[in-house]
């Protein structure tokens, strides 16, 4: 049935919850930030149930609203910064981070440190393992574009890792 | 490619993710309440009533926007870039074009772009810009058309399609004149050449005193200050929320303007596209402060009026700028002598009998020189200006909509900065401040600065927002 009945938010919000909480805290690096994001999206979808009409394409939904409000909740904080005085606001720590073997945390600290867009299609291939062509309809950009992203990504991440150990 | 770091980052990704377990969450008391199907618009809308209160979160979209996922590129909203053409290898680099470093391929390295301006008669031309790319070793150019190519300027680079590379923006605009709004152009990496961004909504994206259509009397015309700049690697345009009064060189701008901004993001298709970030409060510095609520222009600088007067067998002396020493001497009629320190002495009759003249300088009309506002003892309603002309004091006439008078309606004093003003009684217990600027060597005409209330008109202090 193609209606808008057909999509059971609570049960997406069972299912899916703590996938995109997941995917979220990959991109923006702190829980209750990524919480937010998702209850963000989920309410975006509970006033358009019209948007989905095919429940099978909801989690779809959900998570290009997911990268897409990760993507604002970052431009917020950086905003937010820029107006700051200095030192007024401290950064987002990454608390979690903290607890995480440190070879993983290295790279986590890297990947934080690359551009948005950078962050997001590595984490689309290499955490939700979607396909180039499923990561260029999330964000919305060519195939081509998703192949440079990624490739010029993990160049850039290879090389902070290296420069944040010639730092220590 | 390395595979290594493939397989790390595969592994940190996991790592970090199962760091987020279901027991960190929030409970899931609202799925008790999403229970319910939707079966009708009216469940529904109870529904996410209740996601949002449960939960606290903040709603987003309620203005009708329609969200960047859910929008299909249209045909019609492709745009043609202009893909640069390979000339001017030979062209040579002005010492004062310094080149900028940037990172134009995101590889992490930054290369230096230098830029080649075509020899013209008038100054205006093309540009060519060229680096190579450090990742691939490869040159790439782009080519400019520039009002003035002698001098290429950049501004910092900036990131504005979050892809990890940067974007080189130039300034341009024809500099000789105030008239003419600067515009910036931003150059992006696109398939190995440096091509220019279309920008959308080009009106948002200036930098100068634009004219309201529409505003002009034969004495002054309203504006709009723009500007851009980048910001920590984003560019940003304003626009003063208010129109401002300007003639020739002189705008009327308050201490503190509230100005809305637009953040500068560059799209798939090369386009540059304005997105609304809100309202800010312009310091005097520069600076920018968020808006607070009801945020509003400052008030006209009124409120410290310049005490100081001399009357006849009287003398000052006025050490800024031109210097000279001014006093009254009693004649047929009073005569203000002015001795400047180049040696000149002008001698002056004035039309008053018991003339006061103000010991600060009416800077915000005439400073190349001396100037003077003179009053009568006996007349508060007389006041004049005069200014120096070479060798001789020369009356302005004021002209345009104001008189320059003190009575019932009306209220003309200077301030300790050497701004003269004069305040319209409006019909409903506001005043309307009028600053006064030199309009021909002649005239002085005053300019619309905003409206004031004032607890005791006769006491400039007590100005407040109405």
């Amino acid at each position: 049935m193609e209606s808008a009945e057909a999509v059971d938010i609570t049960e997406l919000y069972a299912a899916h919850r703590l996938s995109l909480v997941r995917l979220a805290v990959l991109l923006v690096d702190d829980v209750a930030s990524a919480e937010d994001v998702v209850q963000d999206a989920f309410a975006a979808l509970a006033r358009r149930p019209g948007a989905v009409k095919d429940p099978s394409k909801a989690l779809v939904y959900l998570r290009v609203s997911v990268v897409n409000a990760s993507r604002s909740t970052l431009r917020r904080r950086r905003t937010a910064r820029a107006y700051s005085p200095p030192h007024g606001t401290p950064p987002p720590t990454p608390e979690d981070s903290a607890v995480l073997a440190e070879e993983h945390r290295e790279v986590i600290v890297a990947l934080h440190g690359l551009a948005p867009r950078q962050r997001e299609v590595l984490v689309l291939r290499y955490w939700s393992n979607l396909s180039e062509t499923e990561i260029a309809s999330a964000l919305q950009i060519s195939q081509g574009t998703v192949k440079s992203t990624a490739s010029r990504a993990l160049v850039a991440l290879e090389r902070a890792m290296s420069s944040g150990k010639e730092q220590r | 490619m390395s595979t290594d770091i493939e397989a790390r980052l595969r592994n940190a990704l996991a790592a970090r993710a199962d760091l987020v377990r279901p027991e960190d969450l929030q409970p899931l008391a609202p799925v008790v309440e999403l229970r319910p199907r939707w079966q009708s618009p009216r469940v529904l809308l109870a529904t996410a009533a209740v996601v949002l209160l449960v939960l606290g979160v903040v709603l987003q979209g309620l203005r009708g926007e329609e969200r960047s996922d859910r929008i299909a590129p249209k045909p019609d909203d492709r745009v043609e870039l202009q893909l640069p053409t390979d000339v001017g290898r030979d062209w040579k680099a002005d010492e004062y074009s310094t080149p900028r470093r940037l990172d134009l391929d995101g590889d992490g390295t930054k290369e230096e772009v230098t830029f080649l301006s075509e020899k013209t008669k008038s100054g205006a031309g093309r540009a060519r810009i060229e680096a190579t790319l450090s990742s691939t070793g490869e040159e790439t150019y782009g080519i400019v058309d520039l009002s003035s190519n002698v001098v290429v300027s950049s501004l910092p680079p900036i990131d504005a399609d979050d892809d990890g590379d940067q974007e080189l923006v130039l300034y341009d605009g024809d500099v000789t004149g105030p008239e003419s709004p600067l515009h910036p152009i931003v150059l992006d990496l696109r398939d190995g050449l440096l091509v220019e961004a279309v920008v959308d909504q080009p009106e948002l994206l200036q930098m100068g005193n634009v004219p309201v259509p529409g505003s002009e009397t034969p004495y002054y015309e309203l504006v709009r200050s723009h500007g851009y700049e980048v910001r920590r690697g984003t560019l940003y345009s304003s626009r003063s929320v208010s129109s401002l009064a300007s003639t020739g060189m002189t705008v009327i701008r308050p201490e503190e303007l509230v100005r809305d901004t637009w953040r500068w993001v560059l799209d798939d298709d090369g386009v540059l596209r304005p997105v609304e970030d809100g309202c800010v409060l312009e310091l005097i510095t520069g600076e920018w402060e968020p808006c607070a609520e009801g945020a509003r222009d400052a008030l006209p600088a009124l409120s410290r009026p310049a005490t100081g007067t001399i009357g006849v067998g009287e003398q000052f002396s006025w050490t800024e700028g031109y210097q000279y020493d001014a006093r009254l001497e009693a004649e047929a009629d009073p005569v203000l002598v002015v001795e400047g320190a180049d040696g000149r002495t002008i001698n002056h009759p004035l039309e008053v009998a018991d003339p006061v003249v103000s010991t600060t300088q009416p800077t915000s009309i005439f400073y190349d020189g001396a100037s003077f506002v003179v009053g009568s003892a006996s007349d508060p309603a007389y006041v004049q200006v005069l200014w120096q002309d070479a060798d001789r004091l020369r009356v302005l006439q004021p002209v345009g909509e104001v008189p320059l008078t003190n009575d019932d309606t009306h209220r003309t004093w200077l301030t300790e900065e050497g701004r003269l003003w004069t305040v319209v009684a409006g019909d409903d217990g506001t005043w309307r401040a009028w600053s006064w600027t030199m309009a021909t060597r002649s005239e002085m005409t005053a300019l619309p600065a905003g409206t004031v209330c004032f607890d005791d008109v006769d006491d400039p202090s007590t100005a407040r927002d109405c």
